[in-house]
Parts: structure tokens; sequence; C-alpha cells
């Protein structure tokens, strides 16, 4: 009787009903398009959400504790455009790699740092970054775009493995199976959650929250700059508008992935369906001509609607937790 | 300590090394330029009015320990109603109620969905700002560009006394004169101390939190509606899309002014002086030469700044400070 009653649990459980919400939007958009059925455009809606996907990797680590980054677009954007500076003065596609990555993972350790050493909340941290890095690129750039990038540089994006698999897929897809392990059966997981909860008593419990902070953030924008230059292998130019779009995208696809925006609940396969809703929506919407805009009201009411639902769900499995603390092992 | 010996001694609050700030500001603008003429302080006061307001509103919102960054895009529907409402005949007495009740209810519905479902106002905010924007697009004939408005929408917006002081700069003085004596000797404004202080102290004196959250966005709706209104009618046609992110300059004003985005402390002065404040250091990087989009980095970094110095407990500095100056301890 209770097995039965812990199955039906688990058929009702968020990624279940997320991953019927992803087939039912796929059908959705099969219906009135059925181009979309096809196994190229399905397998290029994995190509188009690889930046997204990498970033909601280090996003989900960060909503865990309870913080959030918001502006990873353009900790992405400052890499594309340090990245096409680089190669357009110098013609070296090694060292604008090189100072690409190094650019994303100083503007994500320089949040880390803020956030771990002062008392200001992550919220205004990032919220005031997030302006900075964005007036940085624009400093660098202003009107300009930097493009013509060399073709064994776009290889990083183009390749398709066994003439189909985007290879875009694949580096999200190791990604996304490195960063579930971690959360899920590494100590680092079980920290970050219960950080989420209650920080100060991770801190007295002898692990060190200060540190664990400052390296996920800088693991994220580490994570920006990855996806800076698998953003320009597809795209190939280099402008301040890229990135404007993506802070919402990350954010909507791990809070729709179920992890919670108080923290200290969460779940990196939640975030992985997450990101591939984001990508069959922005797919679909293209397929049916729809407006940039229309996409960005639909995501702004996706994010409100999956605050509120699971705000809702989020109460009864929160205090559930709380129980189920009390006995090691049981969280998560 | 008596009420004699604080008037003897003077104790450089906050607000007052802002207002000498502001002061040294003007004074070097007006030896530098041709600022201190009749039209550059005209236009400094038509200029300062709406961040005043807007300030004032969201720094009541920081009060309570919340945010709000959809002030921009809310300020572009309250603009539109007003455009449109014009365009249709409607006289003054109808289209300012109007909008500002369309800015009341875009603010009462942010304050609903954060107070009703305990998601952060942050998060709330982020997804209607996107939800606006595309509604903008998609939804207002041309994009909610209205022209050719005339003299019965601008008359007020470019009214001024005595040639120099605006009609909107009477109106944004007399909302800050109010809403400081509101702060400081009203039963509502003793309750946002108490709300942003500490949320469960209050509800042990017999607030509720949750009703004074929700009090405190529909004023800053009503705010914004003004606000929104004295930017717009100093102009002859409406266009939403432009006051899209002008949360930064609201935001950064009510911090700079030691609103603790931790929530209960600050003064309505000092959002009053941060406006200026961040006004003017627009204005002198624009006499200086300096394009537009340095200000996104040095809103960014003023933002940090200005939060770090409230959340940040000065004790060793102020000790050291106090035995350079040989001053007994000060009480604050």
């Amino acid at each position: 009787m209770t097995a039965k009653r812990i199955n039906l649990s688990i058929l009702f459980s968020h990624q279940t009903v997320l991953f019927f919400l992803l087939v039912c939007l796929v059908v959705l958009f099969g219906l009135i398009e059925p181009v979309f059925f096809k196994p190229r455009v399905l397998f290029d809606v994995l190509a188009i959400v690889g930046e997204v996907g990498i970033m909601a990797l280090g996003m989900t680590f960060i909503i865990s504790t309870g913080g959030v980054d918001l502006g990873v677009g353009y900790e992405l954007q400052v890499s594309a455009i340090v990245f096409g500076l680089t190669y357009t003065t110098t013609q070296n596609t090694v060292l604008a790699i090189v100072l690409a990555m190094l650019t994303g993972t100083v503007a994500g350790a320089f949040n880390g740092l803020v956030i771990s050493r002062t008392r200001i909340p992550p919220l205004v941290t990032t919220l005031a970054t997030m302006y900075l890095y964005r007036g940085i690129s624009m400093i660098i750039a202003g009107t300009d775009t930097f493009a013509g990038f060399p073709e064994g540089f776009l290889k990083i994006s183009t390749i398709e493995l066994f003439g189909f698999l985007p290879i875009q897929s694949v580096y999200f897809v190791t990604l996304f199976l490195i960063f579930d392990y971690l959360y899920r059966r590494g100590s680092l997981g079980r920290n970050l959650k219960a950080m989420g909860f209650n920080e100060n008593a991770v801190n007295f419990s002898g692990v060190n929250t200060r540190r664990i902070k400052f390296a996920i953030y800088t693991l994220t924008g580490f994570l920006c700059a990855l996806a800076a230059l698998i953003y320009l292998g597809r795209i190939s130019a280099a402008k301040t508008s890229i990135g404007d779009n993506l802070n919402f995208e990350v954010i909507t696809a791990v809070l729709l992935g179920g992890t919670s925006i108080m923290g200290g609940v969460g779940s990196m396969r939640g975030t992985f369906i997450g990101v591939l809703i984001i990508g069959v929506l922005k797919k679909g919407f293209t397929l049916l001509n729809f407006s940039g805009n229309i996409y960005n009201f639909t995501l702004g009411l996706i994010l409100i609607l999956s605050l509120i639902v699971f705000a809702v769900l989020e109460e009864k499995e929160k205090s559930a937790g709380r129980v189920a603390a009390a006995a090691p092992g049981a969280v998560g | 300590m008596s009420a004699t010996t604080v008037k003897k001694r003077f104790k450089p609050t906050r607000e007052t090394v802002l207002a000498l700030i502001v002061l040294a500001f003007l004074l070097f603008l007006s030896g530098t330029t041709n600022f201190a003429s009749r039209s550059g302080l005209y236009s400094f006061m038509l200029d300062v009015s709406p961040t005043i307001v807007a300030a004032i509103g969201v720094g009541m919102v920081i009060f309570t320990g919340n945010i709000d960054i959809s002030l921009g895009t809310m300020s572009g529907f309250v603009a539109y109603t007003a455009g449109a409402l014009v365009k249709a005949g409607a006289p003054m007495i109808v289209f300012v109620p109007a909008a500002i009740l369309v800015g009341v209810f875009l603010a009462g519905l942010n304050g609903f969905i954060t107070v009703k479902f305990k998601v952060p106002s942050i998060v709330v905010t982020l997804a209607m700002n996107m939800v606006h924007v595309g509604f903008y697009a998609t939804f207002l004939p041309q994009s909610g560009w209205i022209e050719n408005l005339g003299p019965r929408f601008t008359w007020f917006g470019r009214g001024r006394f005595f040639d120099v002081i605006p009609y909107t700069f009477v109106v944004a003085i007399v909302i800050a004169v109010f809403f400081v004596f509101v702060m400081k000797y009203s039963r509502f404004g003793k309750t946002l101390y108490a709300v942003g202080g500490d949320a469960q102290a209050a509800v042990y004196s017999g607030i509720d939190p949750d009703k004074t959250v929700m009090k405190v966005f529909l004023l800053e709706g009503f705010l914004i509606g003004i606000s929104a209104l004295l930017r717009a009618m100093t102009r002859n046609e409406v266009m939403p899309s432009v006051f899209i992110g002008r949360e930064l300059f609201f935001i950064s004003a009510a911090l700079v002014g030691g609103i603790s985005i931790a929530g209960g402390s600050g003064k309505i002065v000092g959002a009053v002086f941060g406006a200026m404040f961040v006004y003017l250091l627009t204005i002198t990087m624009i006499y200086f030469g300096f394009q537009d989009y340095y200000q996104f980095a040095l809103q960014g970094v003023i933002i940090l700044m200005a939060v770090y110095i409230t959340v940040t407990d000065f004790g060793r500095f102020n000790r050291l400070l106090r035995r350079i100056t040989g001053r007994p301890p000060v009480h604050s």
C-alpha cells in the first residue's frame, strides 16, 4: 500500500511533470508546424540551448545556496567582446580564447569576492556588477561588431558528431553529467543546499561557506566564458546586443527546473529539462515567425508562473525536507 | 545624551555628507561650465524631479527589504496611458489619475505576487520587466509611440515659475517634504522601519508585514505614476521604450541616499540628495565628453560602493578616527 503511494508520488514529481510539459510543447509545435518533428530541427534545439544550458548548471549551484547571479548574460557578453577585440587586433586565436576565459572567470570571481567578503546581498551585488560588466563591454566595443573569426575556431560549435549531433549538446550533456554527479553524490551538493536553508549552521559545522560561495560564483563566471566561446562559434559576431536575454533565460530555466529561489531545494535534472523547454520555445517561436518580443513576453510569464506554482509546492517540500534533514543522508 | 549636547556637536550624518557632495558638485559645475545660467538650472531641476519622486517610491520599498526593478518599464505604461488618453481627447483631470492608477495597478501586482506567494520581489519584478517590454512591442500599436500630443499634454511639464523653476520640480519637492514627515512622524512610517528592521519583531508588536509590504508597493506605484508623468509631460510625444533602464538611476539614487538594502534604515532626505547626486554625476560626465555608456559601468560601481558603506560596520575605522580627533564615543 505504501509502496504504491510512493510510486504515485514519483509519477507526479517535479521532473516528471516538467518532462510531460516538454513533450507537450514539442507535440504542440509539431502539430502547428509539422517541420518541427524533423530530427534536424529537434537536434537544432540542442544546438541553440548550448550556452544557456552551460550557464544554467552553475546558476543551479548558486540558486541552491539562496543566492542569484542576475548578470550571467553580461558576463558572457564581456567575455565575447574581449575575445572579439583580441582576435581582431592580434589575429591570435589561442590568446583570444585565453583572455576571454580569463575575463569571464575574473568577472565571476569579483562577484564571488564581494558576496563572500562583504555583507552585500548577492541580489544587489550582481545587480550592480551586471551594469558594470555591461558598461565595460560597451566601453570596449561601442557600436562595433567583431566578426570574421577563423574557420578553425568556428569548429568548436559547428561540428556535428556522426553527421547529426551538434557538438554543443555533447559539451552540455557532459558538463551536466559532471554537475549532476557533484550535486547529488558529493558533499558539495549537500553543503550547497544546506547553505540555502541556514548558512550559519553550515558554517558552524565546520564548512568554509565563504570559500564555497567564492568558488561557485567564480565557476559560474568560468562557465559564462565557456558559453561565450560556444556562442561565438555559432553566431560568429561579437557585439554588445548579445547576452541581453540570456540573464532571463538562464534564471527562468533554473527556476522552471524546480530549484527554489529561496535556496535549499534544487535539482540539476530539473534544470536540464528546464533548459530544453526554453530551447523548444525558442526554436518553436522562430519557426512560427513570432518576434523576439513575444518570446520575451512568454518567458516572463513562464518565470512568474513557475515562481508561483513552485512557491506553493515548495512550502510542503521544504517542510518535509526539514524533517528529513534531521536524519543523516536524507537531504535531497 | 541630552538634546543640547547633540546640538553643540556637529555629527556628520550620511545625509549631510551627501548634501555637501551635491553642493560641491553644483559649485564645481557652476565654475567650470555654463551650469549656473538660467537654462542650466532650469534643465537641472526639470530632469532631476522624476528621479526624486521615483527614488522616494523605490526607497520606501527598499525600506521593507524588498526591491522593484520593473520601475522603468512600469513608467513606460504610465506614459503610454496618459498619451493615449490625451490623443482620445481626455482632459487633464481624467488622464492624470488614470495614468497614475495604471502605475498603482502594476506595482500592486508586483506586491501581490511577492506577498501572496512569498517569492523574492527581485525575481518577480525581473520577470515583470520582461513581460512589460514584450507587451509594449507585441500589443501596443506602433510599440506605444504617440506623437503630436500638443500643449494640452505639455503645458504642465514645460511650465515654470519666474521663468526658472519648473512646475515639476515644485511637485517633486512637495512630495519629498510630505514623505519626510510621513516617514518621521506617522504611524505608517514607523511601521515601515519596523517591518524592514525585523519582520518577526514587527509581527509580535501587532504589525502585519504582508499588509505593510502590499501598501508600500501600492504607494510606490502611485509615486512611479507621478514620476513618469513628470518626465513624459515635458515632451510632445510618448514612447514607452525610452523608460527602459531608468530603474538603474532610481535604485542607485535610493541606495546612494543611504537607504539600506537589508531594510529598516535610511531617510527620505537621503533619497532626494541621492537623486541629485546621481543626476549631477551624469551631467558632469556628459559635460566632460564621456560617452553615454560609461554611465552603466559607473552606476554599477556606485551602487556597490554605496551599499558597501551602508552595510559595513565601520567600528574599527570609527575608533581610529576618534583616537585621532580625540572625541569621546558617539552613540548613533
